[in-house]
């Protein structure tokens, strides 16, 4: 946002036929409005703040879409709901950093794959958005378990695989209807097998783990270049640079508008790409997968890396082949933001699942993470690495209010989400089921219908 | 007796040679015995030459038996996984480690993971550190869709001797995804199926060494070998299928055929719960399967299991589902627990849930008696759990196995050990 803002004070100085820096616009903005609500207070709960810190039978006030306090004994203000929350939990809305849903749509035809545009190692032109069929029923099952922001990134198969967007699992018709408003850009990133595995198999440049880098450091140069053009035809005017796709998503990159978001598993490789952010001049966001994390805490908290992880997963590729479940906990402890992240529609309706199972791996091994702790694994820090730290992932006064009610601990796997508000309005109620799906493509088939 | 050991010190005991193989008593357990509805609060647990001897509240140990003190911890049988790739995958992307399918292959039902099973494997001793007492190594792929082959029950002892039994179950797949083996129609996967049966049916093993019969068009001789023990229905049909249609039919197929089937995977199997109850059809499911993640499961639905349950169909639970696929060779246990865990959640009673993990198995898998119970004379495949098993938050404290403690230890608790001191390197928690 600084680079826009700096932009337009000398764009505003600037003779009027400028043409202005094209990569920090966005031509696709968000069409997302908050459904009607009414202002809520829920009583009695343990609350989870996602700061770290956890309320007994404590209160909860939401008012025009934001929240407005947390204490004990509230007064409800007129008109507002009244929600018994006794025995219930409540935590921030959990926020998936890494999804495919809707670009990787159910069920899984080849006709709805859409995840990697898988015909370039680079591919930062392409945006995950223009895949996102809304209908995705992966959506409304998100929003069922909790999930009120989600990420959905490009795959894995391109080093530079294209830009990733923020989007409400709410039930919309369009893309734009869904999008977070105003969320910072992404940029997804590959290290080690898939892309010269892909590449490679075909012949073709990357056929290994130097070749990845080399692909990196080439596209960051030119992006360097790119911006450099810009930065000069801003100060000085002449011929505008020719647009490309994409260096603006790059160059972006480089302006520190677009977060990085690197799908990598080895630490060795990490170690590598920080030292390839450091020589090009940008910040690697997060590491997404990242099983080996637990052996570079040090590396990673110093270059303020966040990492992405699952609970468990290890050992279905050799690149994941040391994934331990402690890694979460182990890093945690070492000071590094830590995320639970899906991958899939499957353990995007288990991310508070996902933090129990890795929090219990942590206490197995000694380390005590109560579930105030564990649950910013899907909450503020995800928040944090979106960007989105200003607006939702606490329960801080005048935070979004993306809330969920809980019927138990949300690290058991006996809780269900009861209710989950996104800015306030109650988009879904477990004691009542809903008429119908959300999803177009759900509706009206005999197969999930009661047999006559 | 000898000195009652804690708990929190065994999993770093190294398990016993046979040769010694101690007497074990674990003494104060809360025992899910599963042969009554209620646990036995303060049982003993004796396990003598690899057998339960007894499960007896509030008994004294016996003098020579070394005590356990579960300190009234959840006590259970070991757990089963119906369907998995350990044993037979090490490295799932890597295709030198996996054994689980064959392509271009003369071996169709003939083809038999037996040969395949290596007992060092990395899956087989995590499965075992979490409590994964037997499971089935379940093949994929074979020369002759819709066979997919023949899968082994395994026992995971510690050791190379993890087979128990091969040839345990014929596995055969069906549906949209599984048609291009057949040449696109599952209806020509039900053809080719009930041709095989007939054609083996018709097939007789020469005892004179001369040619065999005639009959003999589609199937060769290995997998019409192959296919006698279901005939004589000593070998159950695995049937793989996730729609209703597919259900039904596999339901035809053993009313025609005269065969046991089982169905694995089921997403829609809720829609003929009274008919596979009625042909007592036992369902093989995954809990974590809730969406359509092909148009065979469209009616995929979080409580099948409990709706299947309540219906009087015996079910067990796998990770068959295609988001769980990781978990079908990794964290077999673990997950397992948790996939149960979530069909409590979802309507299912704790205790059937627990069976679905133990008992059912068992007697899906015609060992009922032998295992899947804690009760005199069963193997003592047997697991002490902090927390609640079907908790996340829960994990095995002790795992016995043929009545020995076996050792907890894996890679990934090598890997923790080397590592742990690196990551607590001090640093101000934010």
């Amino acid at each position: 946002m600084i680079a826009v803002l700096g932009w337009l004070v000398i764009g505003a100085a600037a003779p009027a036929t400028r043409v202005p820096r094209p990569y920090p616009s966005d031509p696709f903005p968000s069409t997302y409005r908050p459904a009607p609500s009414t202002d809520v207070l829920i009583r009695g709960a343990v609350v989870l703040d996602g700061l770290g810190h956890r309320f007994d039978d404590e209160d909860l006030l939401l008012q025009n879409g934001k929240v407005v306090a947390l204490g004990k004994r509230l007064v409800a203000p007129a008109g507002a709901q009244v929600i018994d929350a006794q025995g219930r939990w409540v935590t921030p809305g959990i926020i998936d950093v890494h999804s495919h849903d809707g670009d990787f749509a159910l069920p899984l035809t080849s006709d709805n794959t859409d995840t990697n545009e898988s015909t370039d190692w680079n591919t930062a032109n392409v945006w995950a958005e223009h895949s996102v069929q809304p209908m995705d029923p992966a959506f409304s099952r998100a929003l069922a378990s909790g999930v009120t922001a989600l990420q959905v990134l490009p795959g894995s198969v391109n080093l530079f695989g294209g830009r990733g967007v923020v989007l409400k699992p709410i039930s919309a018709v369009t893309m734009q209807a869904m999008k977070f408003p105003g969320a910072p850009y992404s940029l997804k990133m590959a290290c080690g097998e898939n892309p010269k595995f892909f590449y490679g198999g075909k012949g073709r440049f990357p056929a290994t783990r130097m070749g990845n880098v080399a692909g990196y450091r080439e596209a960051w140069l030119a992006a360097r270049r790119y911006k450099a053009d810009w930065d000069k035809y801003e100060r000085y005017g002449g011929e505008p640079p020719k647009r490309d796709l994409k260096l603006d998503t790059l160059a972006g990159v480089l302006d520190g508008d677009i977060r990085v978001h690197m799908h990598c598993y080895k630490a060795d490789e990490m170690a590598v790409v920080l030292d390839v952010a450091r020589e090009m001049g940008y910040r690697v966001t997060a590491f997404h997968h990242a099983t080996d994390a637990y052996k570079i805490p040090v590396l990673l908290r110093q270059s303020g890396t966040c990492v992405a992880v699952w609970a468990d997963w290890w050992g279905f590729k050799v690149e994941a082949e040391d994934g331990i479940p402690e890694n979460a906990a182990l890093l945690d402890a070492a000071g590094v933001c830590v995320m639970m992240h899906s991958d899939s529609p499957a353990i995007g309706q288990h991310l508070n699942l996902e933090a129990g199972k890795a929090a219990a791996a942590g206490r197995r091994a000694g380390l005590d993470i109560p579930p105030e702790r564990a649950i910013r694994w899907v909450t503020s820090n995800p928040a944090e690495a979106l960007g989105l730290a200003d607006r939702i992932g606490t329960l801080e006064p005048g935070k979004n209010a993306d809330v969920v009610i809980w019927s138990a601990n949300p690290l058991s796997v006996y809780s269900h989400a009861d209710q989950v508000f996104i800015d306030g309005a109650l988009l879904y109620d477990r004691s009542k089921p809903a008429a119908g799906p959300s999803s177009d493509f759900e509706l009206g088939r005999a197969a999930s219908e009661l047999p006559q | 007796m000898k000195k009652a050991l804690v708990l929190a010190t065994l999993a770093a005991l190294l398990p016993c040679a046979p040769a010694h193989a101690e007497t074990i008593a674990i003494v104060h357990a809360k025992a899910y015995t599963l042969t009554a509805a209620e646990p036995i609060e303060d049982a003993t647990i004796v396990m003598r030459e690899g057998r339960i001897e007894s499960v007896v509240a509030h008994a004294p140990a016996p003098a020579d038996a070394r005590v356990v003190d579960a300190t009234g911890r959840i006590v259970t049988p070991g757990l089963f996984n119906s369907a998995t790739g350990v044993g037979l995958v090490e490295v799932s992307s890597t295709d030198d480690t996996v054994d689980q399918a064959v392509k271009a292959s003369p071996l169709g039902a003939a083809f038999d993971v037996q040969y395949a099973l290596n007992g060092n494997g990395e899956p087989v001793r995590q499965a075992r550190a979490e409590g994964v007492a037997r499971a089935i190594a379940l093949p994929t792929g074979s020369g002759g869709a819709p066979f997919l082959g023949q899968g082994a029950l395994i026992h995971l002892l510690p050791g190379m001797s993890i087979l128990e039994r091969p040839g345990a179950v014929m596995v055969v797949g069906i549906g949209g995804s599984a048609s291009s083996g057949v040449g696109g129609s599952r209806s020509a996967a039900w053809q080719i199926l009930r041709n095989a049966l007939d054609e083996s049916r018709a097939f007789k093993r020469p005892a004179d060494g001369r040619e065999a019969t005639p009959r003999d068009q589609l199937l060769n001789h290995l997998d019409a070998e192959a296919l006698q023990p279901v005939l004589s229905r000593q070998v159950p049909l695995l049937i793989q299928a996730e729609r209703e249609s597919d259900i039904r039919q596999a339901i035809r197929l053993m009313e025609d055929e005269n065969v046991r089937v089982i169905l694995c995977g089921g997403a829609e199997a809720w829609r003929a719960a009274d008919a596979l109850a009625a042909h007592h059809i036992p369902v093989i499911l995954d809990p974590f399967a809730d969406m359509p993640d092909s148009f065979d499961q469209l009616g995929a639905r979080l409580d099948n299991a409990a709706l299947l349950q309540r219906a009087g169909v015996l079910i067990a639970f796998a990770l068959t589902d295609t988001f769980s696929s990781v978990y079908k060779t990794y964290n077999a246990g673990g997950v397992l627990r948790e996939a149960a865990g979530l069909s409590v959640a979802n309507g299912l009673p704790w205790i059937e849930a627990l069976k679905a993990l133990t008992l059912n198995p068992a007697s899906i898998w015609g060992a009922a008696g032998h295992f899947g119970a804690l009760a005199a004379g069963e193997d003592a495949d047997v697991v002490i759990w902090e927390g609640d098993p079907l908790d996340v938050s829960g994990w095995p404290a002790a795992v016995f196995l043929a009545g020995q403690p076996v050792s907890l230890r894996t890679r990934q608790t090598a890997l923790l050990d080397r590592y742990r001191s690196a990551a607590s390197t001090p640093a101000p928690r934010p």
